[in-house]
């Protein structure tokens, strides 16, 4: 992909086909975590996996007994391996179709998710469960329609197979266009992509975030393609792809923005971050 | 309260304004409020985005936002607003709605003090 710029209609980049398919099928699966999490139900029918997509082989269930914490497992690509609750009982979402209810806040048991959805105290529980009880069923709902706003603009067919296989037919692609007025909704659920993604790749610190960085990027100029994952490092390294990619479309998305904003607001922009 | 009704996505240069007013005045008589919001460093969050939630939420000027975004990442944490309860709760929901981690607290409880660069 190309960096954003801030064109007429808004702010443009050229993505491949494949990363199109990819982000919007990680920003959907995001989606689908968030709605069983939070309590909030499918509103909408989950498309089937596709066996040919370039998760399914990833998906193949490679997750061997005594490996701590594999970067997936079977079923969903992003599903947490410590989600067990298919087996001990009902989900949150399961409960709010029963009950009729919504809004359940129970924290949530997913790492990734619990990013997304963290305690408003550190050491007050009652602080972060009276909160999350206000804000919780909202704060996902939010999320959700921004990550499928995500999901519709890079791949608004909802079949990323089928943008795969033009992939060969049509050589330059439409951009992507991102209008001013919902930059803050895309960059908003961009940055959810990378805490859902780092949470998977165990990233803790920053040195963490520039090795896995270095890592790509240096692999990227060397000519080295991002791998259809075929087994849990290759795995790992797909993810790692996909976490970088994010990352510039989100960085270069919000050079972009803060530009306009600082213009529009008429503010000296002041140092620069290096 | 009215926090649940207030919208996550604050569009570029318009509602950011209106919450500029509130916060900076409060923040400016610091110990008088008795609530704090806080964030948090995250590794993964890009230090252009954090600077953008804080220009574009809070209406801080580019200086100030840069400051707090600096000492979110080097020293861990920063507060970011201050005043009543249900002001920060609302601040703390905005930012779990951009990604970054927040919390509020009481600004005489411990940690608030150091996170004000008192300790």
């Amino acid at each position: 992909m190309t960096p954003f710029r801030a064109m007429r209609r808004g702010y443009e980049s050229q993505f491949e086909p494949v990363e199109r398919a990819v982000l919007a099928k990680v920003a959907r699966d995001v989606v689908g975590l968030l709605r069983e999490e939070a309590g909030l139900g499918p509103t909408a029918p989950q498309p089937a996996t596709d066996p040919a997509s370039p998760w399914a082989s990833a998906e193949d269930g490679r997750a061997r007994a005594g490996s701590s914490r594999p970067v997936w497992t079977t079923g969903d690509s992003l599903r947490s391996p410590d989600d067990l609750s298919s087996l001990t009982g009902p989900t949150d979402a399961e409960l709010a179709r029963m009950t009729g209810l919504t809004g359940v806040a129970r924290v949530p048991s997913d790492p990734a998710v619990l990013r997304l959805l963290p305690d408003a105290s550190k050491d007050d529980p009652d602080v972060a469960a009276e909160f999350r009880h206000l804000t919780q069923a909202d704060l996902a709902q939010s999320k959700v329609a921004r990550l499928e706003a995500l999901a519709d603009l890079l791949d608004p067919r909802d079949a990323p197979e089928r943008a795969l296989a033009q992939a060969g037919r049509h050589g330059a692609s439409q951009p992507v266009r991102v209008r001013r007025e919902d930059a803050a909704m895309i960059s908003g659920a961009l940055n959810d992509v990378r805490l859902v993604i780092a949470e998977r790749l165990r990233l803790d610190s920053d040195e963490d975030v520039e090795r896995l960085t270095d890592q790509v990027m240096w692999e990227n100029e060397a000519g080295n393609e991002v791998p259809v994952a075929d087994d849990e490092r290759a795995a790992a390294r797909f993810w790692a792809g996909v976490f970088v990619i994010t990352g510039i479309a989100l960085e270069s998305l919000v050079d972009v923005m803060l530009a306009d904003l600082r213009r529009s607001a008429g503010m000296d922009p002041g140092p620069e971050p290096e | 309260m009215t926090s649940s009704l207030t919208p996550l996505i604050v569009p570029v240069g318009s509602a950011g304004t209106a919450v500029e007013e509130d916060t900076s005045t409060s923040a400016a008589h610091g110990l008088a409020d008795p609530w704090v919001t806080i964030v948090w460093n995250d590794p993964v969050n890009l230090m252009s985005y954090v600077s953008y939630v804080f220009e574009s939420y809070f209406g801080y000027p580019p200086v100030k936002a840069r400051t707090l975004m600096l000492q979110v990442h080097q020293e861990g944490r920063a507060v970011v607003s201050t005043g009543g309860r249900e002001r920060m709760e609302v601040d703390v929901q905005a930012m779990h709605g951009f990604g970054l981690w927040a919390t509020l607290q009481q600004s005489g409880a411990t940690g608030a003090a150091g996170a004000q660069g008192a300790a």
